[in-house]
């Protein structure tokens, strides 16, 4: 393959995101692997790089939630056929840091959390999703199995967010290394400072950016 | 110096409406939307007060006279209207009731166009939110002002089909959203009579998706203002006030005056156009009654007694220019799991810091 044909291949990726074009994302990928592209760089140079501009988009109020979802479809659709044929140390070359993510339990509102975490799936982080309505004792599990750097926590509700509180605490006493956020509607900058957080996300853009500075500060150490 | 009396002339209902039609009040009406929270005065569970209409009026009365509010805004919960096409709907012990979204009613495009009208004076809880209204109405209707509260037409669909895919459905599939929200629209229409003649002193609907938290102003006003029109002109034609309830971030004040036109909103952040709340008030303020702009979870979770008074009297001072154009609320309902007490701070400050000289 020339680097002009790859060049437009991997724009092909990033437009189809943006344009949340998600056949066409399909259609693109498996176009590019049978003319021999590096997986990594369809991954990285072409559907990242167009999830990101959505990102740009949204932080600039271009695109809003609806079109966030469907670029959010667009870029899974290509990732759902490229993640298989990734190597791991490539990959991991890559990756920026892990996050453990979830909706605390008795909450089933996931909407903000699937955009963060779209977000950060696009910024290279290794993210593990735990859904919606997450037991406390999961969060802290899944933090201690996996090493993440980062816990990040969602609530829609008053009655629902108390249980950040909890797992706060828990995850400081076991590893108190690992950074804590918390966002969602009802959250607020001064229940996130009262209850020990390490962030707090008004929106999806300022959670990967307060992730990216998180790490950062735990590699410096 | 002020009478004791002082900001005490008048009835909650007097001054509800005092303000709503801007001739100033004696003070600052107060509406905690205290609704989830006020079962535990009297101490029923949950899914008793989401679904029956004496215990649920009774536990209203019984918060009203600890709490002391001028209005009630009968929020029950966003799943009071879906549940009566069919939608499932959990019902936790200790937290509000929500809808089921992993078996929705509407699982794809041509379910859409199977939503029929239902008679709400009919169904089980649009007709126990109407009975509420009459129970409230004939028990403490002279003195408190009932607010009488629906969900919105496109917020109506999102519970009947998954918030997502309904975002979604906007740009892949927007007919079939728009003639589902006719149908519910007709049906909305019809509540907000049933509500009027019920015993309602004003009607509140739920817009929540005009704002910068969910899709672009246009998309709004392509979606959901036709239809939203609908329910508000009908709200309208019974010869109540009529508001608005909009808790999400930048909320479009110009699109919703415009196609719904508004006597008041209540909120929770400043609208789209203006930096802080000083500027909505300076903006806003004398066109559209504000009723807000309390934080709900840091009521219920944060401040003590004091902090709140002081949030309250900031609120307050915000707006004192806008000719008695004010209503001191939560910017949501007020925390169900939230602390009575600064509940009552809330109509302290109104009283202590909101009388119009």
């Amino acid at each position: 393959m020339t680097p002009e044909r790859e060049q437009e291949l991997l724009k092909a990726l990033a437009d189809g995101v943006v344009n949340f074009e998600e056949e066409a994302v399909v259609a693109t990928v498996n176009t590019a692997l049978e003319e021999g592209i590096d997986p990594h760089k369809a991954v990285f140079d072409g559907l990242v790089v167009g999830m990101q501009e959505c990102g740009r988009l949204y932080e600039e109020q271009e695109y809003f939630v609806p079109e966030l979802l469907m670029c959010a479809d667009a870029m899974y659709a290509g990732l759902g056929i490229l993640r298989p044929l990734l190597k791991g140390d490539e990959s991991k070359s890559r990756v920026k840091g892990q996050v453990v993510m979830g909706v605390v339990q008795g909450d089933v509102h996931d909407i903000g959390k699937n955009i963060v975490k779209m977000m950060f799936d696009a910024a290279g982080f290794t993210v593990h999703d735990l859904g919606r309505d997450v037991p406390l004792e999961n969060f802290v599990e899944e933090q201690l199995k996996t090493e993440s750097e980062i816990v990040a926590l969602s609530a829609m509700m008053t009655t629902t967010m108390v249980g950040m509180k909890d797992i706060i605490k828990q995850i400081k006493e076991k590893n108190p290394k690992a950074k804590i956020m918390i966002g969602g509607a009802p959250v607020t900058e001064e229940i996130a400072n009262k209850w020990g957080a390490d962030g707090y996300a008004p929106n999806a853009s300022n959670a990967l950016q307060d992730a990216i500075n998180m790490v950062a500060s735990l590699k410096d150490i | 110096m002020a009478s004791l009396f002082q900001g005490q002339q008048m009835t909650g209902l007097e001054r509800t409406a005092a303000a709503l039609s801007r001739q100033k009040p004696d003070r600052v009406p107060v509406c905690t939307l205290f609704n989830g929270a006020s079962r535990r005065v009297l101490g029923v569970d949950y899914p008793k007060w989401s679904t029956d209409a004496e215990e649920c009026a009774e536990s209203f009365i019984q918060a009203q006279k600890i709490i002391g509010d001028d209005c009630l805004t009968l929020l029950i919960d966003l799943s009071v209207e879906c549940a009566d096409w069919g939608q499932e709907v959990v019902y936790p012990v200790n937290s509000t009731a929500y809808t089921q979204t992993y078996n929705p009613v509407i699982k794809g495009r041509d379910d859409y166009y199977k939503i029929e009208r239902i008679n709400p004076r009919e169904t089980p809880r649009m007709s126990m939110v109407l009975k509420v209204i009459d129970i409230l109405s004939k028990r403490i209707g002279k003195e408190v002002a009932i607010c009488a509260f629906i969900y919105g037409p496109l917020g109506v669909l999102s519970q009947l089909r998954g918030h997502e895919q309904v975002f979604m459905d906007c740009l892949k599939h927007p007919e079939a959203v728009m003639h589902a929200e006719d149908v519910i629209a007709d049906v909305l229409c019809d509540y907000a009579k049933a509500m009027a003649e019920a015993g309602a002193h004003a009607l509140m609907q739920d817009t929540l998706y005009a704002s910068q938290s969910i899709m672009r102003k246009k998309m709004w006003e392509k979606i959901e203002a036709p239809y939203a029109k609908k329910v508000m002109d009908t709200m309208r034609s019974t010869g109540l006030p009529v508001l608005l309830h909009n808790c999400g971030n930048g909320i479009y004040f110009d699109a919703q005056q415009k196609w719904l036109d508004p006597v008041g909103i209540s909120h929770a952040y400043p609208a789209d156009d203006c930096k802080n709340w000083e500027e909505h008030a300076a903006k806003w303020g004398n066109q559209i009654v504000t009723v807000g702009y309390l934080t709900p979870s840091e009521l219920a979770l944060a401040y003590t007694y004091e902090d709140t008074l002081e949030a309250a009297r900031k609120c307050i001072e915000t707006f004192k220019d806008c000719n008695g154009g004010f209503i001191l609320a939560p910017g949501c309902e007020y925390p169900p799991n939230g602390t009575v007490l600064n509940a009552m701070a809330i109509v302290e400050a109104a009283k202590t810091y909101g009388v119009y000289k």
